[in-house]
C-alpha cells in the first residue's frame, strides 16, 4: 500500500496525543455548533484527567496483551537509552525529561493570580418552590368570561388599557388620521376583530385572539420599560447595561434557556431575582432584580407572555404528576 | 502477523483522520460578518410593503420611538439620549451634508449596527438571532419615512440633488505621522474648546448645551469607542466631522478642512480610544518603602491597572439607565503593613458640593405597583452643576470569603455584610477626611459610617483635564471586625459604586460593577522549590537507572518485562 509505517511505539504516543485533544479542544469546538451559543463550553480538568487515565489504561493493555505488542512497543525506548541511536540524543532526553518534571511541578505548586474558579448552576432546583411549577400564566390562555367581558369593553370603546401605555395610545387617537381609535395595533388577529366589531359580530374565538394581542402589547411595553436595560430589544441578553455585568444577563434566543423551563420557573425567576437563587447557582453576581419590590404580578405575567413571544420559544409543558 | 499488524494500522490511519476531520470541522465554520452595507438597495415601495414595515414598527420600536413616531413612547423619558423623534427628518448619523436628509443606506447603517451607548440596538438579524433580515429592515425604514414629510420632496432628496458625503479616494493606513498631523488639525480646528484637549468631553464650552428638541447633550468623550454613537472606526469618525451632526452644536467641518486633513483628525480621534484590560484580578504591586499617598507618585506607574466596566444601578429601585461613568480604572500597592489603591475615571465636570434637598426620595419609587420603578433621564433629579457631588466607593466583603461565596454585589444582604469605602469630593475640598467607612447589609437601608475610632482611610484626590484621581490608603489589617482585612495570598472581592454628581447621580442613582478581586501575592514557600530540586533529582536518576538496566540486558523479551 506504500504507507509509512509508524511503530507500536509512535501510535501509541500519536494516539494519547490525539486523544487528548479531542477531549481538550474537540469537544468543545463541537459544544459550540451543537448548543449555538457563541461561547464553547470547556471539558473540566477532572473530567479531563479522568479520561486521560482510562485512555493510559487502554493503551496499556493493547501494548501489553502480547509479549511481541510490548516488544515492539519498548524496542525504540531500549535503543535510546543504550544510545544506538545517538549518544547526544540520550543526554537530551535524560536532561530534558526532569527538567519537564521540575517545571511540572513547580507550576502546580507555585501561588498563583488565578481567579477562583467557582461552577454555576444555570438553572438549579434545589429551592425552587413546588407551588410554583404548576403556575400557568393567566393572559396566555383568558378564560370564556374574560373574553367575554373584554368584547363588551372593546364596543363600549372602553377597553382597559394599563397606564403605562395610554398616554401613546391617547396621543395615537388625538393626532394620528386614522379612522378607528383602535387600529394601533396593525397585526392580522386584531384587524380581523376590528372588523367584527364593526359588523357586530364578534366571535369568541376571534376576540380571545384579540385579547392576546392587546395582553402582548402591554407585555412588550413593559419590557421595553423593564427589562430592555439589559436583556435588549431582540432578547438577546445584550441590551445598553449588559457589559457592566460580568456575569452577563441571559440571552432568551439561545437554546436551552426559557423553552427548558416552565412558566412557573420563569414566573419565580422574576419575582425572587438574583437573591433568590440557591448558593449552586452564585446569587451574589446575578443582577436579576427582585422584581416583587416592584412590579405587580399582573405586570410580571404580561412581560413573560411578551418575552416568550420576542424570543419566539414556548414554555416547557410541567409534568404531569 | 505481519498482516494483522497491517490491518491494525489501516485502522489506526482511518481513527486519525477521523479525529482531523473532527477537529477541523467546527473550525471551518465562521460565524455570519455583520452587514451595516444591504446588499441591494431598498425595494419598490408599494402597500403591501408599506404595511409590512408598520407592523414590524410596532412590534420593535413603537414601545420607544412612539405609536406616532415622535419618539415618546412608554420607555422614552426614562433614557437619555432620547429616542429620535422621526416627525422632523433630522436625523444625526448620516453620509450627506449638513442639515441634509439622510440617504437610505444611512438608515439601513443604524437599524443594522445601533447606536453604541445609547437604547438603539443593533437589529442586523445575521449578527442578532432575533433581528430583521435584511427585506424587514428595509420595510420598516420605508415606514419610518412615512412619519416625515421631508422625505417626500424630490427637491429634498441628497442623492437627486448631489449632496452626498464621500469617503476620500486617499486614505492612508493609520500610522504615528498621519496621528502626529491630526493632532494638529485637531488643536488648529479648536476641537478641544469642546472635546477637550485629551478628548474627555471636558472643554470649556462643554456644559449645558441643549439640542434641537431642547434635551441637554453631554460632548462625547471620544476615548471610550463604546459610546461612539456614530461608529468608532476612522471611516466612522471622518464622517461626523464631515457632515455634522444634525440637532446638535456639532458643526461639519467641510469647508474649513480638506478631506485630507480630515482623514488624519479622524485617524488621530481614533488613537485616542482606551484599550480595555481584561483581567479580574487586581495584582497589588509590592514595594519595600512608603506605600504612595497621593495619586501622582512616581510609584503608580510601574502597577498593572485593572479597568472595570460599571452599569447603571437597575437592580434596585430607583433604578438608573443613564450613567455617566461607565469604567474606572484600579490600580494597587501595598508594603508589609499598608494598602493603597488608586481609582481613576473620566468625568468632565468636577462636582465638590451636595446639597441633600435635591435629592430624590427614593421610597417614592420604592413601591410595587409603581408606574415605573426607574427615574426618569431629565425632569426627576435636577442634572446641573453644584447640585450633587462626584463620588467614589470601594466595596468589600466585611468577612473573609469562603469559596467562591460573597455577599450580594448591590450592598450585601442581612446575612452578608459589605465593608464600603466611600470617597466624596465635597469632603475632600473641605478638607475634612474625606473617605468614610461604612457598613451595608442590602440596599434598602444606606449604608451605616462606621463609628469615628474605626475610620481609617485616608483619601486624597486630584481632578484635572477631565479626570478624577483618587488615592485610598489603610492599614492592611484592622482589629475592626466589620473592617475587610488584606491577607496576602487571598483573593479579596472588590466593586465599585461611582456617582457624577453633575448628572443627577446620588444615592442608588448611580453607577456600580459587579464583583472583581484584589491579591496580594504571598511570598513564593521554600518547599516550592525544595519539591523541584526534588523532583528533577528523583526523574534524573530513575533515567540513569533505566539506562543502566537497558545496557545489562542484552536479550530483549527478557529486559522489557524487567523494566
Amino acid at each position: 500500500m506504500g504507507m509509512l509505517r509508524i511503530g507500536r511505539f509512535w501510535s501509541v504516543i500519536i494516539t494519547f496525543v490525539l486523544l487528548y485533544a479531542l477531549i481538550k479542544w474537540g469537544i468543545p469546538a463541537v459544544s459550540r455548533e451543537v448548543t449555538d451559543l457563541p461561547f464553547p463550553l470547556p471539558v473540566p480538568g477532572t473530567l479531563i484527567f479522568f479520561y486521560m487515565v482510562l485512555v493510559t489504561i487502554a493503551l496499556f493493555l493493547i501494548t501489553t496483551f502480547s509479549d511481541e505488542g510490548m516488544e515492539e512497543f519498548v524496542r525504540p525506548i531500549r535503543k535510546l537509552l543504550r544510545g544506538e541511536y545517538s549518544k547526544t540524543a540520550r543526554a537530551a532526553v535524560l536532561i530534558v525529561v526532569p527538567l519537564l518534571a521540575g517545571w511540572q511541578v513547580y507550576d502546580l505548586t507555585v501561588p498563583k493570580i488565578e481567579l477562583p474558579s467557582s461552577l454555576r448552576i444555570q438553572h438549579p432546583s434545589s429551592n425552587f418552590p413546588k407551588k410554583f411549577e404548576e403556575l400557568k400564566n393567566p393572559f396566555a390562555n383568558p378564560g370564556e368570561a374574560e373574553v367575554t367581558a373584554f368584547i363588551e369593553q372593546a364596543e363600549a370603546e372602553e377597553i382597559a388599557w394599563i397606564e403605562q401605555v395610554q398616554e401613546d395610545i391617547e396621543r395615537w387617537q388625538e393626532e394620528g388620521d386614522a379612522d378607528n381609535p383602535l387600529a394601533f395595533i396593525p397585526t392580522a388577529p386584531w384587524k380581523k376583530f376590528l372588523a367584527e366589531l364593526e359588523d357586530g359580530d364578534v366571535k369568541l374565538a376571534t376576540a380571545k385572539a384579540a385579547l392576546l394581542e392587546k395582553n402582548l402589547f402591554e407585555g412588550r411595553a413593559l419590557y421595553a420599560m423593564n427589562c430592555r436595560p439589559c436583556h435588549g430589544d431582540s432578547v438577546a441578553g445584550d441590551g445598553p447595561m449588559a457589559d457592566g455585568f460580568k456575569l452577563r444577563p441571559i440571552n432568551f434566543t439561545d437554546n436551552g434557556t426559557i423553552e427548558t423551563i416552565v412558566e412557573g420557573y420563569t414566573f419565580w425567576r422574576v419575582r425572587n431575582g438574583g437573591p433568590g437563587l440557591p448558593t449552586e447557582a452564585t446569587p451574589w453576581d446575578s443582577a436579576m432584580p427582585e422584581w416583587k419590590v416592584s412590579l405587580t404580578e399582573e405586570e410580571r405575567w404580561k412581560i413573560i407572555l411578551a418575552e416568550y413571544d420576542l424570543a419566539e420559544k414556548t414554555p416547557r409543558i410541567p409534568e404531569s404528576h | 502477523m505481519r498482516r494483522d499488524r497491517k490491518h491494525g494500522m489501516v485502522h489506526d490511519r482511518f481513527l486519525v483522520i477521523a479525529m482531523l476531520a473532527a477537529l477541523l470541522s467546527p473550525l471551518g465554520a465562521v460565524p455570519a460578518a455583520a452587514k451595516p452595507v444591504a446588499d441591494a438597495p431598498m425595494p419598490e415601495v408599494t402597500d403591501a410593503f408599506l404595511a409590512e414595515g408598520e407592523e414590524i414598527y410596532y412590534r420593535r420600536c413603537s414601545f420607544c420611538h412612539g405609536l406616532l413616531g415622535d419618539g415618546e413612547g412608554p420607555a422614552a423619558k426614562y433614557l437619555d439620549p432620547r429616542p429620535r423623534d422621526f416627525t422632523l427628518g433630522t436625523f444625526k448619523f448620516r453620509t450627506t451634508q449638513s442639515g441634509e436628509l439622510p440617504q437610505d443606506s444611512d438608515l439601513f447603517r443604524t437599524v443594522s449596527r445601533g447606536l453604541p451607548g445609547t437604547g438603539m440596538q443593533a437589529f442586523d438579524g445575521d449578527l442578532i438571532k432575533n433581528g430583521l433580515d435584511e427585506r424587514q429592515r428595509w420595510a420598516v425604514i420605508a415606514y419610518i419615512k412615512t412619519f416625515a414629510p421631508e422625505f417626500e420632496d424630490e427637491e429634498l432628496d441628497p442623492v437627486k440633488t448631489g449632496k452626498v458625503v464621500a469617503l476620500p479616494a486617499n486614505r492612508p493606513a493609520f500610522s504615528p505621522e498621519l496621528v502626529a498631523k491630526g493632532k494638529e488639525i485637531f488643536l488648529r480646528a479648536k476641537c478641544w474648546e469642546c472635546h477637550g484637549k485629551e478628548g474627555r468631553g471636558n472643554g470649556q464650552k462643554s456644559f449645558d448645551r441643549k439640542d434641537d428638541w431642547g434635551f441637554p447633550i453631554r460632548i462625547r468623550n471620544v476615548t471610550h469607542p463604546w459610546k461612539i454613537k456614530g461608529g468608532s472606526e476612522a471611516e466612522d469618525i471622518y464622517m461626523r466631522f464631515s457632515t455634522g451632526i444634525s440637532g446638535t452644536p456639532m458643526p461639519s467641518f467641510v469647508k474649513a478642512l480638506n478631506e485630507d486633513e480630515r482623514w488624519a483628525l479622524a485617524n488621530f480621534i481614533k488613537s485616542l480610544q482606551h484599550k480595555l484590560t481584561e483581567h479580574q484580578v487586581l495584582a497589588v504591586l509590592p514595594v519595600d518603602g512608603e506605600v504612595p499617598g497621593t495619586p501622582d507618585d512616581g510609584v503608580w506607574e510601574q502597577a498593572q491597572p485593572m479597568d472595570v466596566r460599571l452599569a447603571g444601578q437597575v437592580v434596585a429601585p430607583p433604578r438608573w439607565q443613564n450613567p455617566s461613568i461607565e469604567m474606572v480604572t484600579l490600580k494597587a500597592v501595598a508594603n508589609d503593613r499598608e494598602i493603597a489603591i488608586r481609582i481613576s475615571w473620566d468625568d468632565p465636570f468636577k462636582d465638590a458640593s451636595h446639597d441633600e434637598d435635591q435629592e430624590l426620595n427614593a421610597s417614592e419609587l420604592t413601591k410595587v405597583g409603581i408606574f415605573n420603578s426607574y427615574v426618569e433621564a431629565n425632569d426627576q433629579v435636577p442634572r446641573a452643576l453644584e447640585t450633587f457631588r462626584d463620588s467614589i466607593a470601594l466595596q468589600f466583603s466585611a468577612k473573609p470569603i469562603s469559596g467562591s461565596e460573597k455577599p450580594h454585589f448591590l450592598r450585601g444582604s442581612s446575612s452578608a455584610a459589605v465593608q464600603l469605602w466611600h470617597w466624596m469630593a465635597d469632603r475632600e475640598e473641605a478638607g475634612e477626611r474625606s473617605v468614610v467607612e461604612a457598613v451595608a447589609r442590602g440596599w434598602r437601608q444606606p449604608p451605616k459610617a462606621q463609628a469615628d475610632d474605626q475610620q481609617g482611610v485616608e483619601g486624597k484626590a486630584v481632578w484635572a483635564d477631565g479626570r478624577w484621581t483618587v488615592v485610598m490608603k489603610r492599614a492592611l489589617t484592622t482589629e475592626d471586625k466589620n473592617d475587610v482585612q488584606f491577607v496576602p495570598g487571598k483573593f479579596i472581592p472588590l466593586a465599585v459604586n461611582a456617582w457624577d454628581g453633575s448628572n443627577g447621580e446620588h444615592g442608588r442613582i448611580m453607577s456600580l460593577s459587579t464583583w472583581y478581586y484584589v491579591f496580594i501575592v504571598a511570598p513564593t514557600p521554600v518547599s516550592v522549590y525544595i519539591y523541584v530540586v526534588a523532583s528533577i533529582l528523583i526523574m534524573g536518576g530513575f533515567g540513569l537507572w533505566l539506562v543502566r538496566v537497558a545496557r545489562n540486558s542484552q536479550v530483549g523479551t527478557g529486559a522489557s518485562t524487567n523494566a
